[in-house]
């Protein structure tokens, strides 16, 4: 096995063996021996995340673990994002992401986060019970494509359909993802958001399909 | 028979007419909240208004039962932590915690548990609702109140993420903070069962095996559940468990805790449920409380409760708080039902 692939199988093992330790070690000598940022990304921590992803869907692990893993996972994302090289304006695209106000639940929030930032979009991150306005001004200030609203309550999700209207108005051309346990498909359809996410690896997939098709525009 | 026979009677295992119809969680109506012109964010300090707004839903819609409180913060705030009520806002907004009380996982074992914690917050004042409640409606209704399992309590106390990570790592640490925990949970059930709640819902949705693996769930859920349980218990107090999300992974678990019925939501396969725990334990739920209740015609209310019925539900139960803004007549329509298809759709009687 190349050296190149070893380390790549380092930072993979890392993540899914929930050991920052080895993931900081590895990412540092990636870089140490030139080994390509992105590369070390996409092939290493990247391909831990989606086998995480995979034991997730097969309900083999929950969600202590993947936190877990997201742990390490950033651990290496950390010292590695710095230094990949910049093309295309060097990001997907911008999203706002927040979990809506009354809502303190942000565990799936992040973890659709992180699926963002490792696949390289700017990610303007509210937290959670964030007010209607905040998510309209941070519209306005970042001209992102793309707004996240997460919710894990009946009792919040409520509060998604004006915040939709309201981001419509300022801007027609925004794309609005919804998710969170309560949502369903539905519900995002009858509020007037452009997509629904049942989960991380969807809000990412349906994500960059949005984005793109905005670039078409 | 009346609704608080019913109830009570069916809880102790006791012969009753028909499945009823109530719940072991919030309900409060904005038609409710406007013959007082109360405001929602205020009902949840003032023990009258509390009460008075129960009651509404008994004698607006005919519901089995009154609950209190309305927000998931009481046992929180008598630790110690900080709730907002969200007063300034327009839209109609839930409490939430907005501070915490252990701020490092270093504070586990040490973060300070108040003496006499069912003295503090706002304790009393539900007690007080509880007794208001009884003098009103008590002879004919069943006054209810709820409490957070000890794990969906911590999670308040305490970041979220961290307890997560805790529970798959240090599952030793996570017992022994719950252990603690579990005790206020007890001291607040049991001053709101004295105070005259017939029964205490235990609401544990923050142990959902959409979150957590059924090895964590048998580990560290399950044993201060059933402390809590036992607790209630010797104090004869029945107690009925709840936890949202996909819970047919522990089914099994959960009717081991032993409280007096199981509540469940729409994501529960029920004739999955029966097969694993079989027929004896009373099963409640299902009604789904925002699609169905709030944004479903009275024909759709009926045709899911018909279906809990038939599906063998035992009481029929939202699937979780009511929104508020749940049109009366859809309401009606629920209670309705049960009362006129009720006896003859009791799979338990038909078997």
């Amino acid at each position: 096995m190349s050296r190149e692939q070893e380390i790549l199988n380092q930072l993979k093992e890392g993540v899914i063996e929930y050991e920052g330790d080895m993931v900081i070690e590895a990412a540092n000598a990636a870089l140490a021996e030139g080994i390509d940022a992105e590369k070390a990304i996409f092939d290493g921590l990247v391909a831990g995340i989606e086998e995480i992803g995979r034991l997730y869907e097969l309900e083999e692990i929950f969600v202590p673990e993947m936190l877990l893993a997201a742990d390490a996972m950033y651990a290496g994302l950390n010292i590695l994002k710095p230094h990949m090289k910049k093309k295309d304006g060097g990001k997907k695209g911008s999203v706002i992401m927040g979990v809506v106000q009354g809502d303190v639940h942000d565990i799936g929030k992040n973890i659709v986060k992180m699926m963002f930032d490792v696949a390289g979009f700017e990610v303007h991150d509210l937290g959670r019970d964030v007010p209607l306005d905040q998510f309209i001004e941070e519209q306005l200030n970042t001209n992102s494509d793309l707004v996240c609203l997460s919710a894990m309550m009946t009792t919040t999700m409520v509060g998604m359909p004006e915040i939709i209207k309201k981001l419509k108005d300022k801007n027609p051309n925004v794309k609005i993802m919804i998710g969170g346990a309560p949502v369903n498909e539905n519900l995002a359809s009858q509020w007037g958001a452009d997509g629904y996410a049942k989960d991380a690896n969807n809000a990412l997939k349906d994500a960059i399909n949005m984005v793109s098709s905005l670039r078409n525009m | 028979m009346n609704a608080k026979e019913r109830i009570l009677n069916q809880l102790a295992g006791k012969e009753v007419d028909r499945p009823a119809c109530y719940s072991g969680m919030g309900n409060v109506t904005t038609a409710g909240l406007e013959q007082f012109g109360y405001k929602f964010a205020k009902v949840h300090s003032d023990a009258k208004m509390m009460a008075d707004t129960a009651a509404s839903s008994h004698k607006l819609f005919g519901y089995e039962c009154a609950i209190v409180p309305y927000d998931l913060c009481l046992e929180a705030e008598a630790i110690g932590c900080v709730m907002n009520p969200y007063e300034q806002v327009d839209q109609l907004l839930y409490p939430t915690i907005k501070e915490k009380v252990i701020h490092s996982d270093e504070e586990l074992e040490t973060f300070p548990i108040p003496e006499n914690v069912a003295s503090k917050g706002r304790v009393p004042m539900v007690c007080e609702a509880i007794k208001l409640l009884q003098n009103d409606i008590g002879s004919e209704a069943a006054i209810g109140s709820y409490v957070l399992g000890p794990f969906t309590l911590a999670g308040q106390l305490m970041d979220l993420n961290e307890l997560f990570k805790l529970s798959f790592k240090s599952q030793d640490r996570v017992n022994a903070m719950l252990d603690r925990v579990s005790n206020v949970t007890i001291d607040i059930a049991k001053a709101l069962h004295a105070a005259g709640a017939d029964y205490i819902c235990i609401r544990e949705m923050g142990a959902t095996t959409d979150v957590l693996s059924p090895k964590v769930f048998r580990n560290v859920i399950f044993p201060h559940l059933k402390k809590v349980q036992e607790a209630l218990t010797a104090v004869n107090c029945p107690t009925i468990l709840h936890i949202c999300g996909g819970t047919n992974k522990i089914m099994n678990i959960l009717n081991d805790v032993g409280c007096n019925a199981i509540s469940i939501e729409t994501k529960n396969d029920l004739a999955k449920s029966r097969e694993d725990i079989g027929n004896e334990p009373l099963i409640f739920g299902n009604i789904d409380a925002y699609n169905i209740l709030v944004n479903g015609s009275p024909a759709d209310v009926e045709k899911a409760t018909l279906a809990a019925l038939e599906l063998s539900c035992d009481s029929v139960w939202p699937s979780c708080d009511i929104w508020p803004t749940a049109p009366i007549e859809n309401l009606k329509a629920m209670v309705e039902t049960v009362d006129k298809y009720g006896a003859e759709k009791w799979v338990r009687k038909n078997r």
